[in-house]
Parts: structure tokens; C-alpha cells; sequence
């Protein structure tokens, strides 16, 4: 409370000081297709006035009545400049022209090597465009997103054939996904293989690791948000690629008379197509797609509107042992709307799902699981002063959550119909946040989230001895379920329990100098909802819970540092980030938890804690024919669940144990560098410790078998992972003044043929009875691929 | 019953498509030695039971390959609970501790005292009764793979009340059996049908069942402790650390040291009814 009051404090003191000021507004846009720009610097020279575009290309500027250039600058677009007279308050659009005019731009955007951004307080953000992903070398030629940011210092993956992604230490479901504000619940196809993103509708992600706007909740680590292109406004434009495992197609153009554009793009993996030729695999089809789409309508020069979808599908059959169908699909109806030039406002509509089916003919099984929710939000945007941005909003969410639901596949299945409970939540929230320049060095960025969560009736819940769903067998010494005493059931008109949470937002700036500056940031933030999995690598089947009766909102506190700086006429910068956070109410699994199929959840976990920290180095160069960037991370991430009120020592003894994400080093460096017209080449390297593992520490037999013992959770480690990939770009002669642009992209993927272990395997040889470790290696040599794209 | 499902056989097969896998050397942590009892009372439908063994044994270190490990010298005794009867087993200076009058009881409890090197162990467990295999049958299309034989046995669960499996099935001429258990969770009072396969290994197609080969399939009925137990010790023989699979843990049986509570026995006290088929392929 006394944090709004402060805030509150600030702005009136702003207010207060106003005199005769003006403000002018716009939007701005690419010259060649009409796309809206997101993150360009418009600034009044000579002044320390200056303000960056928003996610709509929107822009406002308020300054005292006079004469001034408006210089419009974006990485890798012309500079452009304007003489104004601010005498009124008055709209200017802007269309730009791309620097470059090849087919893949080398356009990297350092966003805190912007003049004006190191003065932002907004720290621990990354942002990267299409072009400077699609030119990282990949494997098997698939552009990937999620790969991608992984090459980021703090974010971590693990490993080759693993969805998701980690952040500072964090777990894969911690993490926001947004595909046009639409929430992404799996981010990968093919199981990790390749992400949902198809780099031909994305126009730019940004990651934010930490100091997370008040404007993003529900996840405590970090949020994704992908923004989608809005369609080709001037011209019809089609882009498409045939590489080794997909092909892609978009073509986006003009609509209605030029007042709007439409993006359809799709994107299908053929390898099925080759499969039944194959003799040993003509049974089998495994496949993905996705389609993405949006369109947009200018009604009027303050009022327009967007519709995005995005629908994709995984399915895997392999001939009578399974098939398995699994897929996000999601929707978003947007309106923006400008009230005068200073207040921006933006309506959202959002649909989103993610659903699974298995079906196991040998024990005639069909299972279906499904998380579903609709979103409605209102952000508003009012740009009070030259030195003070007020964004507030609400938003509402409903979930729907069916963790399982099995019926036999005939009638002479032994499987009886079960379905298990069906859970619906309710999450609201209402945010304010301010930029605020407080002296000519430093700027503040303050904000409250308050969220509330509300677990809604319809379902009966087990009531359990003592309240206690899991206990702890002291005689045995395991936590096995507590003893079920009654059920209670919920109407649907009721909440079966409502959760209500302050979360504060706090980030400073201070401007050493023209090049230099320091950020503090304090971030809170809660998460209601939980992927439940027990297992190192995040797989379709898992299902998402609720917090309610027996599950708590996890909820962080992130705490960081850092220390900014641009050399050599910003061709370099260096980002050096050090943060420390804590997760309360982290889930954790007891020891043989099963959580496939199981009704009552709670009786497999306890609430634990996780506490991550380290220290983030990034330096980048981002002009010239060379340009790419080095980064490192030096982190632990640990957890540990107490028994609390279940009685006993906790999970692991009580003793805090590394996450499986945890990795004490984490080195990457990504480069391309433009040899000439024709040729461009890049090249990652990457190296990190080991995942934590947990190896036996004896045997003993029984029943024949030997079987291994285990002491302490993950306490041991694989081996070090590192892979270097090269990839060259050929862009041909006749390229030039024609309207079909192509390029041929040939890479080599883990180019020393380094056997990474996925895994490790500990077993006994049945011939010989002879223990023995195995390595799992998903990539065993080089992996080479071929890429044609082209665009008309 | 989930289990059958084997999620993480699935996600292994998939990753098997394009990984590869070698032996390494790997250095592991080498914990002390545990005491291990494994005290199976199986009483055989039909027969009197009267003759049952329990093995004691030491843990070793992960890659020891002797495991010349029997426990000598210890005493080994079994109390029925509800007839007070007691059950004195007799050293056969082996490992294996027997016995020759030993009375089941369906549903009665049953408590084991074992002493070694001056710590007592104790555990109890009740005798569990099992459905008869009512049917064995083998086919191509049962299973996995539709090229390779299998065998299924069918048994009538009781309806209304939970019951716990544990097969055991093991070719002749094999060095080892194959566990598994299951629960009536998903298929209560229905009749059960369990198929057993063998992966076909291309290089060798003695390694799938074929024609003339023999198996022996035994069907236990166990306690939902029992089940719980011997279902990681499967999860985790089975899986032993691929990335879709838990984090391993200490498994821990029913055995309690009583003298020393932190240096709990490995192994468990079961006791089970059982009934069998051995099945030659046609």
C-alpha cells in the first residue's frame, strides 16, 4: 500500500509541474510492407525527450511549445529526420526504409545499445527479429525460435529432443508463452525436436528473464512474448522454404482497398510421406503442421482492428503400438483504439487450448486430456508527460482444465470409461505501472500487479485425515497418501478457494554517462498455474493443475543488478546482469509419485522451495560485416521440499538438491559474419555443464535382477555438452533486379560429431548379468542440412 | 494400471529413431553395504506352502561383478499374528534360510524378525490371495509388434474392491525373468488380459519367441504396499535414467531396522498366493 502511495505521490508532483506542452503522435510503419514497428526510438534532438514504439507501432511525445527535429532511428533501418513546430497537439505517421534491401537483412537488435534505452530502466530483456534467428545455423535447417534464445546468457534448455525451455534456473512451465498474446501451453513439435513458431509469420520476440512489466502475471519466471506480422500492406508478397524436414509457405498482401493486410502462412513436415516406402516403417506416421493467420483493418486513422489465429498438430502413430495426436490451437481478437495522443488503448479477446489424445490399441486405451482458456484484457497506454508513461489494465482468464478422460477403444476392451475431475479456475487481474524520469539521470519504472485466482466449484475433492493428504510412514520412512475420510462437493456457483496477491514491481536507472549506466529491478510475481511433471524433460502428456484446496500459487521474488555499457560508437555493448530469486510453494514430487491417470494429485507432492542465482555477462556487436554476440552464465538453481505439516524430513531428506536445470556454466557464442553479396556465413558454439543426474551408489539383487540403489537426488552430473554449427548462406547474382528472390542455406549441425549424452543409462546386460552405464547420444555425428527459401 | 502404458518405453522408442547409445566407463559413488532380505512366502494354489526360503544378502558396489555376497550366521524367524504360531527358518550356511512347515493362511498377518550382527529387523505383511488364470493363448496381433509372437493370460478380477498384480514370466534358458505389476484401478471386475512379447532384435531371431520355446508365467496377488514397492524397483530397473523417466530414488521395502532405524534393510517381506502355467509356442 505504501509503495501505491509513493507512486501516486510522483505522478500528481509531475502533473503539477506542467506548463504550456504539446504533444504529437503517431504510428510507425516499414515503408516496403506496411508492417507496424515495435521498439524504434523517436526522440527530439537536443533534448533527453524521446520515447520508443509500442507493439503497435505507436508512439507519443509531449515537450514545451517550439521548433524541433524528430529523428526516427532503428537498427537496421534509415534514420530519419523532421522539422516540427509544436504549437498544437498533432498526429505524425511515419513509414521507413529498411537499410538493406537482401532478402535476409542482418539486422540484430541490441536494444539496450539504443541511445535512449540505456537510460529505460526495463532490464533483463532480449529482443531478437526473424532475420537475425533465421540466420542461426540450426539443426536440420528448421528455423527455431525456442533454440534460438537459448544462445542468451540465463537460458537453458535440457537438451537436444526436450520441449521448453529454462530460465535463470527456473522450470519450463514457468514461463509465459505468448503467440500474439495468446497463451502457447507446448512451445515444440516432434517432442522437442523443433518449436511451434514458424519464423515466416513471427515479425520479433522479446524475452524478459526478469523485471517482468506489470502488465505480464501468471508466470514467475520469465515471459516470451512473439508477435506475428501483420500481413504485407502495399503488395501481394509470398515467401516460402523447402528444407530436409519441412516446408514452408506465407503469402501476405493488401485487403480492403489498402486499409488492411492478411497473413497466412503454413508449415508441414514431409518425412511421413517417405515413410511407407520404407518397409520396417510403412505402418508408421509421424508428422506435424501449423498454420498460422492474421489480418488487420484500419477503420479509421484512431480505431483499428486484428485478428490472429494460430492452429498446430503433432501426431505420431507408430503402426499398432500407438498413436498420439497433440496440439496448441489459439485465437485473438483485437481493437486498438486511440482516445487523443496521449492515450493509447488496446482490447483483446484471446482463445487458447491445448490438447492430447493417445490411443493404445494393445490395451485398448483412448486417452484425451485438454487445458483450455479464454482471456479478455484491456491495456491502456497514456503518455502523461515528457517524463512520465503511465500503462494500466485488467484482464480476466477462465481455465478449463481436463487432466484425463479414458474410454475403451471397442467393446472388448478390459478398460472401463473413467474420467478424471474436471477443474475450472478464474484468474483477474488489474495493473499500473509508470516510466518515470525522475532527474536528467535517472529514470524509474514502478508498478502493482494485483491478481487474484479463484478455484471454482463443480467437483467433489477427497477430504483427507488431518487435512493431510500425504503423509509420512515413520516406521518405513516414505511419504505415502494420506488416509481419504469423506469427500466434499462443490456447486458450481461456488469457489472452492480464491487466492489474492499484491505483486510490486520496481526498476531504476541511473545514466553513468552518455554510454554507461546501471539498473536495479525488484520483481514479484505469483503463479497459479502448474505443470505437473516428475519426470527431467517436459513431455506432451503433461497435464496442467489449478492452486486450490491443496496446491499454493507458487510465488517469486527476483531480485537484480546490472551494469550497461556502449563502446566504439555502439558497434559494441556489454550487458552484465547478476540476480538472485526466490520460489515459494514450488511443487515437488515424493519418491515413486505417479502422476499419469492419478485423480488426486495432492496426495503425490509436497510444497517445496527453489532459490536460483548467478551472475549474466553479454557482449555484442552489432554493426559491421561481422556481428553476433558472446555470452555467459555462472548459476545454480536448487530446491527442496520440507515435510511440514506430512511430518518427516522432506523430500530428499530435506535437503536442498540441484533442479535438473541448473548448469553451473553456461558459455555461448553465436556469430555471421557477410563475406560478400553472394556469401554469408554463421556459426554457434556452445558449451555447458552437465545436467544434474543422480547415479546409483550400489546394488543388490533380488528377484535374480540387480537392482541399483540411490541416495541423494540429482548429486551427480553428465558430461559437459558442447557443439559448435556452421552454416553458409548463398544468396545468387542473379538475385538482382528481379522480383523472385532466393537463397540456398546449407548447415552443419554439431559439426565435430560430438556424442553429447542425453542421458545415461544404468543397466544389467541380460546376457551376461554385467551392470553396465550407456550413453543415450540424440545426435551422434553431424548432422548436415539443405534449405532452399525464396520471395516474391 | 497406467503403468502398462509405459509412457516413457513410448518417448524412448521415438528418441530411439534417431539417437544412438554406447557403452562408457562412468564413476559412481560407492555407498556402505545394506543388509538385504528377500523373504518371499509364495504359497503355490493347490499345494500346502509348507516349504518356503528367505535370502539374506549384502549390497555391493554398482560395477562389482562378485556378488559372492550371502549372509551367514543371521537369525531368521516369521510369527503368524493371528494364530501366534511361530516360524523358526534354518541356516543353510548359503544365503538361504528354509523351512518345511510353514501353514498359509489367506488374510492372515504374518511378521518376520530377522537378527544380524546384533540388529533386529522386523516387517509385516498379510497373505494376499490371487484370481486363477482361467485362460493362456498366443498370437501375432496381441502386443506390440503384429511379426512377433506373444502370449496372453486372461484371469477374472473381483469387482468392488481393489486388488494388486505382480507377474513374473520367464523363458527357459533365460539368466533373468520379467516383473510386472498392475493394478484393477482402470478395469475393476472386468476379466484381465496380460500379453507378454518379446522385442524383435533383427540380428538375432532367437531373441523373440518362437515356436517350441517355453515359458513359465506366474500371476501374484499382492498388497498395495507390495505394489507400490515393486513397481518403482520395475519403473526403475527398467528405465534406469532415461530423461522421460522420474528422478531415481531410494526404495525402500518394509523392512525396518528396529536397533538402528538408519540402517533400514533393502528387499521386502512379501507373502502371496500364486498360480501358474508354463506354455510351449505352437
Amino acid at each position: 500500500m505504501k509503495k501505491s502511495l509513493v507512486c501516486l505521490c510522483l505522478f500528481m508532483t509531475s502533473l503539477l509541474f506542467a506548463q504550456e506542452k504539446y504533444s504529437v503522435n503517431g504510428t510507425l510503419k516499414d515503408k516496403k510492407n506496411g508492417e507496424t514497428l515495435f521498439g524504434a526510438t523517436v526522440y527530439l534532438k537536443g533534448t533527453t525527450n524521446g520515447a520508443v514504439t509500442n507493439e503497435y507501432g505507436f508512439y507519443s511525445l509531449t515537450a514545451e511549445k517550439g521548433t524541433y527535429t524528430l529523428v526516427i532511428s532503428f537498427l537496421g533501418y534509415e534514420t530519419i529526420t523532421q522539422e516540427i513546430v509544436l504549437d498544437a497537439d498533432q498526429t505524425i505517421n511515419f513509414e521507413i526504409n529498411e537499410a538493406s534491401t537482401t532478402l535476409e537483412t542482418v539486422v540484430l537488435e541490441a536494444e539496450e545499445s539504443e541511445r535512449l534505452n540505456i537510460r529505460k530502466p526495463q532490464m533483463s530483456v532480449s529482443k531478437l527479429n526473424a532475420a537475425t534467428i533465421k540466420q542461426m545455423p540450426v539443426v536440420l535447417g528448421e528455423v527455431d525460435v525456442i533454440k534460438s534464445i537459448q544462445l542468451l546468457p540465463g537460458v537453458t534448455s535440457s537438451g537436444e529432443g526436450t520441449a521448453g525451455f529454462n530460465v535463470r534456473g527456473g522450470a519450463a512451465d514457468q514461463n509465459l508463452v505468448l503467440l500474439d498474446e495468446a497463451i502457447i501451453y507446448n512451445t515444440s513439435h516432434f517432442f522437442g525436436f523443433f518449436s511451434v513458431f514458424n519464423a515466416d509469420a513471427i515479425k520479433d520476440i522479446k524475452l524478459y528473464k526478469g523485471d517482468i512489466p506489470a502488465k505480464f502475471g501468471g508466470r514467475i519466471s520469465s515471459v516470451l512474448d512473439v508477435r506475428q506480422k501483420d500481413g504485407n500492406s502495399k503488395n501481394l508478397e509470398i515467401n516460402g522454404g523447402v528444407g530436409l524436414i519441412s516446408s514452408r509457405l506465407a503469402v501476405e498482401g493488401p485487403m480492403f482497398n489498402k486499409k488492411g493486410s492478411f497473413l497466412v502462412a503454413g508449415r508441414t513436415s514431409y518425412a511421413h510421406l517417405f515413410m511407407p516406402i520404407i518397409d520396417e516403417l510403412k505402418d508408421d506416421k509421424i508428422s506435424f503442421y501449423d498454420l498460422n493467420l492474421k489480418t488487420n483493418y484500419e477503420i479509421d486513422e484512431n480505431n483499428r482492428i486484428y485478428l490472429s489465429g494460430y492452429f498446430g498438430r503433432d501426431i505420431f502413430d507408430i503402426s499398432k503400438f500407438v498413436k498420439n495426436r497433440y496440439g496448441n490451437a489459439s485465437a485473438n481478437l483485437r481493437w486498438n483504439h486511440v482516445f487523443n495522443e496521449k492515450l493509447f488503448s488496446n482490447l483483446s479477446l484471446i482463445y487458447s487450448k491445448y490438447d492430447y489424445r493417445i490411443i493404445l490399441d494393445f490395451i485398448k486405451l483412448d486417452w484425451i486430456a485438454d487445458i483450455k482458456n479464454f482471456n479478455l484484457k484491456y491495456d491502456l497506454g497514456y503518455y502523461a508527460s515528457d517524463n512520465l508513461k503511465l500503462d494500466f489494465g485488467v484482464s480476466a482468464i477462465t481455465y478449463d482444465f481436463n487432466p484425463g478422460e479414458v474410454r475403451p477403444t471397442d467393446a472388448s476392451s478390459p478398460i472401463n470409461y473413467r474420467k478424471l475431475d474436471q477443474k475450472r479456475a478464474l484468474e483477474a487481474a488489474a495493473y499500473i505501472s509508470a516510466e518515470h524520469q525522475l532527474t536528467d539521470k535517472l529514470t524509474a519504472q514502478y508498478g502493482l500487479r494485483l491478481s487474484t485466482f479463484s478455484r471454482l466449484g463443480g467437483q467433489t475433492l477427497s477430504d483427507y485425515a488431518n487435512d493431510l493428504p500425504v503423509v509420512y510412514n515413520e516406521d518405513i520412512g516414505i511419504y505415502e497418501e494420506g488416509e481419504e475420510i469423506g469427500t466434499t462437493a462443490y456447486k458450481k456457483s461456488e469457489s472452492i478457494k480464491t487466492f489474492t496477491n499484491v505483486e510490486p514491481r520496481l526498476g531504476l536507472s541511473y545514466q553513468l554517462n552518455d554510454e554507461s549506466s546501471v539498473k536495479a529491478s525488484y520483481t514479484r510475481s505469483v503463479q497459479y498455474v502448474h505443470l505437473l511433471s516428475n519426470t527431467v524433460s517436459v513431455t506432451p502428456v503433461d497435464v496442467w493443475a489449478p492452486s486450490g484446496r491443496y496446491i499454493q500459487p507458487q510465488k517469486s521474488n527476483q531480485y537484480a543488478i546490472g551494469y550497461y555499457r556502449n563502446f566504439n560508437d555502439k558497434t559494441y555493448s556489454l550487458e552484465l546482469e547478476t540476480y538472485y530469486k526466490n520460489v515459494d510453494n514450488r511443487i515437488d514430487y515424493i519418491d515413486g509419485s505417479n502422476l499419469i491417470g492419478t485423480n488426486n494429485i495432492e496426495t503425490e507432492i509436497l510444497n517445496g522451495e527453489a532459490r536460483a542465482y548467478g551472475l549474466e555477462v553479454l557482449l555484442r556487436k552489432s554493426k559491421g560485416k561481422f556481428q553476433g554476440w558472446f555470452s555467459y552464465t555462472l548459476s545454480k538453481s536448487e530446491q527442496r521440499a520440507l515435510g511440514g505439516n506430512a511430518g518427516g524430513p522432506g523430500i530428499n531428506k530435506g535437503n536442498w538438491y540441484n533442479t535438473p536445470y541448473d548448469r553451473t556454466h553456461d558459455f555461448s557464442i553465436t556469430g555471421s559474419y557477410d563475406f560478400n553479396e553472394k556469401w554469408k556465413f554463421s556459426a554457434n558454439f556452445v558449451y555447458q555443464t552437465g545436467r544434474p543426474v543422480t547415479y546409483p551408489n550400489g546394488q543388490y539383487e533380488y528377484e535374480g535382477l540387480s537392482i541399483a540403489s540411490f541416495d541423494q537426488r540429482n548429486a551427480n552430473r553428465l558430461p559437459a555438452y558442447h557443439r559448435l554449427d556452421l552454416s553458409a548462406t548463398l544468396t545468387p547474382n542473379k538475385n538482382k533486379n528481379r522480383r523472385w528472390q532466393s537463397e540456398w542455406v546449407f548447415g552443419l549441425y554439431n559439426a565435430y560429431a560430438r556424442r553429447n549424452a542425453a542421458s545415461i543409462f544404468f543397466s544389467q546386460d541380460f546376457d551376461t548379468g554385467v551392470n553396465e552405464a550407456r550413453r543415450l547420444s540424440i545426435f551422434g555425428s553431424v548432422i548436415p542440412s539443405i534449405t532452399y527459401n525464396f520471395k516474391f | 494400471m497406467i503403468k502398462t502404458i509405459k509412457l516413457t518405453v513410448l518417448f524412448t522408442v521415438l528418441i530411439a529413431f534417431i539417437s544412438c547409445d554406447d557403452k562408457i566407463d562412468v564413476d559412481v559413488p560407492e555407498a556402505a553395504p545394506r543388509l538385504v532380505i528377500e523373504a518371499s512366502l509364495d504359497w503355490e494354489k493347490g499345494t500346502s506352502g509348507n516349504n518356503q526360503t528367505i535370502k539374506l544378502s549384502t549390497s555391493t558396489p554398482y560395477f562389482d561383478t562378485t556378488l559372492n555376497t550371502s549372509v551367514i550366521g543371521a537369525s531368521v524367524k516369521v510369527t503368524n499374528n493371528n494364530s501366534n504360531v511361530e516360524y523358526n527358518f534354518i541356516d543353510q550356511n548359503d544365503g538361504n534360510y528354509t523351512i518345511d512347515n510353514f501353514v498359509p493362511v489367506i488374510n492372515d498377518s504374518y511378521t518376520l524378525e530377522v537378527i544380524y550382527n546384533g540388529e533386529t529387523y522386523t516387517a509385516t505383511e498379510r497373505l494376499m490371495s490371487v484370481a486363477p488364470i482361467t485362460n493362456v493363448q498366443q498370437s501375432l496381433e496381441g502386443g506390440f509388434d503384429d511379426e512377433v509372437l506373444d502370449v496372453t493370460i486372461f484371469f477374472d478380477d473381483p469387482a468392488g474392491e481393489e486388488n494388486f498384480y505382480m507377474f513374473r514370466i520367464k523363458e527357459e534358458g533365460d539368466l533373468f525373468a520379467e516383473l510386472e505389476a498392475e493394478s484393477d484401478e482402470f478395469s475393476d471386475g472386468n476379466t484381465q488380459e496380460e500379453f507378454f512379447e518379446k522385442a524383435r532384435d533383427n540380428d538375432d531371431e532367437t531373441e523373440e519367441y518362437n515356436p517350441g520355446d517355453i515359458v513359465n508365467i506366474k500371476l501374484y496377488g499382492i498388497s498395495e504396499r507390495y505394489y507400490n514397492y515393486i513397481t518403482l524397483l520395475v519403473e526403475q530397473y527398467d528405465t534406469g535414467g532415461d530423461p522421460f523417466s522420474a528422478i531415481p530414488a531410494e526404495i525402500k521395502g518394509n523392512c525396518i531396522n528396529v536397533t538402528n532405524e538408519a540402517n533400514y534393510a533393502f528387499g521386502y517381506f512379501r507373502v502371496t498366493e500364486f498360480n501358474q502355467v508354463t506354455y510351449t509356442f505352437q
